[in-house]
């Protein structure tokens, strides 16, 4: 009799989530890149001492496969994690027929991976210069062409088996959220990293709670749960969210991961992506925001669309679009007042409610500060002291000597012509946005052009300062306003600094606020910080965009977090 | 012959060094810096210089010349610079998506451009030629963009004739099922104009003594328009399809985009947008050789459609 159930039991279909990516992913080796999809399989695959809670907002940091949050000593310049015992990796021919352990020596040798110049990894930047020894190893890997990862690092100390000292050269106390970083954090083994040479983004070995399946570049990508996995329990508790509730209500207690096997399709065609969504190809997207008015009625989804029991997660960037000057553009940029007024009055001719009412579909919100909401150091009560006032950008360029000639367009206080030059991309959204600038440019008498690039060059030549303007955007790395401010601090020129920005004010703040820990008195400075960037207005903070989340009637549990890449670890398909 | 294919293989070298040299340059005067890309959101100039030496851009450009040379004759591009995955994989992965779509395609619109062709230069001027003539006017002056938002919002999403987008694990699967729509596409867009084409080439040989003396000697319609003349018209049809042929390993990239077809024309793309020269290189360097491999094809078939064509 139990034999005729069997054959049903084993059949049975996978819990399936089928979701996409809008652009390819560029392997899944979190040291190798910060590419935003790998960064959501990396997460999966692999494992961080730290993570978030996956409910909490702001966002809020909790043990991953650490024990605990970690200890910190010498004033934020030591900390130790205690790594929890029997999690173990997926079984892989490396580990020769084993069960191999995750241990504090994984994570030192995935930290070490970062600094080998052989694998120029992108995430350089968040170690480099702060753990002690490290970058000495680094250059003697640069200059001898091999990384001694046997060298020890007086700054990376595995104390026993489990614990793990980490040591910095200065004290930062933003170093747990580095830890907690989804993309290229996660623990990977030796022996599975050096039995695929040159392989590794097709082949990642780690401890999540998700392996692959399948991986046809530029195309599909299968992850199953692993088996070995450790389990957790969803044990959250609901936020101020809409659907939180509902949320907690549908999940708690669910032994995870729920989710058997998550098949991801690349479809790059907004239309595509759409039509695939409500063909029931696909169980959770993000509207483009050009879609958003064909199934957005204001902020809630038209009726035909909630009647279908379609969900709606409507959640607020952690990041923000601003424009840059280059401060050091004989034109736009320099110190003096008449320079810092034309910043000013240009910054003023640009109507950001219009751009949001007509660009961007009303799914964005004004970025009043340099931090957006759900960052830590975000004022809810900041104002900025940059309005839209046409009027008032034209009475402060006559002030400063910016002269109408006959024609109506201004001249430079020397005589010269005056004409501003703002970068773009190709896209529409990009064209309307350089239409919005003209008209509002017109206004005050200020030629404009526009030039278009493609976003890499774009890029490439703002962070060598070679650009006067151009519209940027920035995504938390995670959830403190350094992160945001980190762009204008003066010694970041030409790495990140992409006005080139120095302002000794500005610096001295940025110094003071990093050497206190997270709290009110740091978040005053950021507010000083923003106040002082608006005095010298190298950059104009406009948007905060909205992300509008839909998922099909069966999915439980989604809620986007700002900081992690995927949350498919917290969800739910229900049969259907 | 023999010595005529000998001497055609020699004459390519020279064009080939043209390419290689083309490329290489524009490569380095017009492209972006890979460097700055891959280097990430907040670097350092020793980080970008790093990556520059791991990539073996920072050295002298006959340096890097030769190493292009030498991956042309070793056939080895190395790996991806954004992916790590190797260049051989890539081609040879993605080349197979391509073909299944421009494959079938380029053979019905062929076979169904000559069908028309023949059969409405017979009876030119007459309603039924005047009629496809309007249709292929009308075809050709949609954008292939309203063909795609169209057909796959009617055909697939509403109708459910084909899936919306997707490719599969199978060749079956692909060639039967996510395959149709692009290729009915890519036909009712590429057919009108290779239907007039062909229709003056057809033109051209109608008008001849020769049509009028088989026709005198009671050569039935359907051999005469299907040996003589289009045995006398197939010279121009095939330099045209050859001419077309190495755009198969281009694919084409917005219906591969627009229906998630993981080909080589999006990939060589996205190679371009992300300053990943290994892979453009690659794909310039194979689709030149293909051209001119696909070129002197044509000339040996112009030998075996017409007896008379001597190749010197």
């Amino acid at each position: 009799m139990l034999g005729l159930f069997l054959p049903l039991a084993a059949s049975a279909e996978p819990k399936t989530l089928r979701v996409l990516f809008e652009a390819p992913d560029s392997g899944i080796d979190g040291a190798l890149t910060v590419n935003w999809y790998s960064g959501k399989l990396t997460e999966m695959i692999f494992e961080r001492l730290l993570t978030y809670d996956y409910m909490a907002r702001p966002a809020k940091l909790v043990p991953g496969t650490a024990e605990a949050m970690p200890e910190v000593k010498d004033g934020g310049k030591t900390y130790i994690f205690h790594v929890r015992k029997g999690i173990y990796f997926t079984p892989d021919p490396a580990f020769k027929g084993k069960r191999r352990e995750l241990t504090a020596a994984d994570y030192i040798y995935s930290f070490e991976r970062i600094l080998d110049p052989q694998n120029r990894s992108p995430l350089l930047n968040f170690l480099a210069g702060k753990i002690v020894g490290l970058d000495a190893l680094a250059a003697k890997a640069a200059k001898s062409g091999h990384f001694d990862y046997d060298a020890p690092v007086a700054g990376l100390k595995a104390l026993d088996r489990y614990t793990l000292r980490i040591e910095l050269n200065t004290p930062d106390y933003n170093f747990p959220y580095v830890m907690a970083m989804p993309s290229g954090m996660g623990a990977v083994a030796r022996e599975a990293i050096e039995a695929y040479p040159g392989q590794t983004p097709s082949h990642p070995v780690g401890t999540g709670p998700y392996m692959l399946a399948q991986y046809v570049p530029s195309s599909k990508i299968v992850l199953v749960k692993n088996p070995d996995f450790r389990g957790l329990s969803w044990d959250f508790s609901a936020a101020d969210g809409p659907n939180d509730a509902q949320i907690v209500k549908d999940m708690q207690g669910k032994r995870l991961p729920q989710i058997d096997r998550i098949e991801v399709s690349i479809i790059q065609e907004e239309q595509s992506r759409w039509l695939a969504f409500a063909d029931k190809q696909l169980d959770l997207d993000f509207l483009p925001q050009l879609a958003a008015p064909k199934v957005m009625d204001g902020e809630r989804l038209k009726p035909e669309y909630a009647r279908a029991g379609i969900h709606l997660d409507r959640a607020i960037d952690a990041g923000i679009t601003y424009t840059l000057f280059n401060m050091t553009d004989p034109v736009v940029g320099g110190y003096g007042k008449e320079k810092i007024a034309l910043r000013r009055a240009i910054a003023m001719s640009y109507d950001t409610k219009q751009e949001i009412a007509l660009i961007r579909n009303n799914q964005a919100v004004p970025s009043q500060m340099a931090i957006p909401p759900g960052v830590a150091g975000y004022d809810p009560a900041y104002r900025t002291s940059i309005p839209y006032d046409i009027d008032l950008a034209n009475r402060l360029l006559d002030h400063f000597g910016y002269k109408r000639g006959a024609d109506g367009w201004r001249t430079m206080p020397d005589g010269k012509p005056l004409a501003v030059s703002i970068s773009r991309e190709s896209a529409a959204v990009y064209t309307e946005m350089a239409e919005l600038w003209q008209r509002g440019l017109d206004k005050i008498g200020i030629h404009s052009e526009h030039p278009v690039s493609n976003f890499q060059d774009n890029q490439a030549a703002a962070l060598e300062c070679k650009l006067m303007m151009w519209g940027a955007a920035w995504n938390a790395d995670y959830p403190d306003g350094e992160n945001f401010l980190q762009q204008l601090y003066g010694p970041n020129s030409l790495q990140g600094n992409m006005s080139c920005y120095r302002s000794p004010a500005f610096d001295a703040l940025y110094k003071e606020a990093m050497a206190l820990p997270p709290g009110p008195e740091r978040y005053a400075l950021y507010a000083k910080m923003n106040r002082q960037m608006e005095a010298d207005t190298p950059w104009f903070v406009q948007t905060v965009r909205v992300r509008n989340w839909v998922s099909q009637p069966w999915v439980q549990g989604f809620k986007k977090h700002p900081i992690l890449n995927a949350e498919w670890l917290y969800m739910d398909v229900v049969p259907h | 012959m023999g010595a005529y294919i000998v001497r055609r293989l020699w004459q390519m070298v020279p064009t080939m060094a043209g390419v290689i040299v083309m490329v290489f340059i524009l490569f380095n005067w017009v492209g972006g810096d890979p460097a700055t890309i891959l280097a990430g959101k907040m670097s350092s100039a020793e980080q970008i210089a790093n990556i520059r030496h791991q990539l073996g851009i920072d050295q002298p450009y006959y340096v890097q010349l030769w190493i292009f040379l030498k991956q042309i004759v070793s056939f080895d591009f190395g790996a991806s610079w954004s992916t790590g995955e190797s260049v051989a994989h890539i081609l040879t992965t993605r080349i197979g998506p391509s073909l299944m779509v421009m494959l079938p395609m380029t053979i019905l619109e062929t076979l169904i451009a000559i069908a028309l062709a023949l059969g409405i230069a017979f009876l030119r001027g007459s309603l039924a030629d005047r009629a496809v003539m309007v249709a292929c006017t009308a075809g050709m002056s949609i954008s292939i963009l309203v063909y795609m938002i169209v057909f796959q919002y009617w055909f697939a999403f509403k109708w459910g004739w084909f899936p919306v987008q997707g490719w599969g694990d199978s060749v079956g699967e692909n060639l039967f099922r996510y395959a149709p729509l692009p290729i009915l596409i890519g036909l009712a867009v590429s057919v009108a104009p290779t239907l007039r084409l062909f229709r003056t080439f057809v033109l051209d040989e109608v008008g001849q003594d020769y049509v009028r003396t088989a026709r005198a000697k009671g050569v039935s319609e359907r051999r005469l328009v299907w040996v003589h003349v289009l045995r006398n018209a197939a010279i121009p049809i095939i330099t045209y399809v050859m001419a077309n042929l190495p755009g198969l390993l281009i694919g084409v990239f917005l219906l591969e985009n627009f229906f998630s077809v993981p080909g080589i024309g999006r990939e060589v793309i996205q190679a371009v947008d992300r300053s990943d020269f290994p892979v453009v290189k690659a794909a310039t360097v194979y689709v030149a050789a293909l051209t001119m491999i696909f070129n002197l094809l044509a000339d040996l078939l112009y030998k075996a459609a017409d007896p008379r064509v001597q190749l010197q």
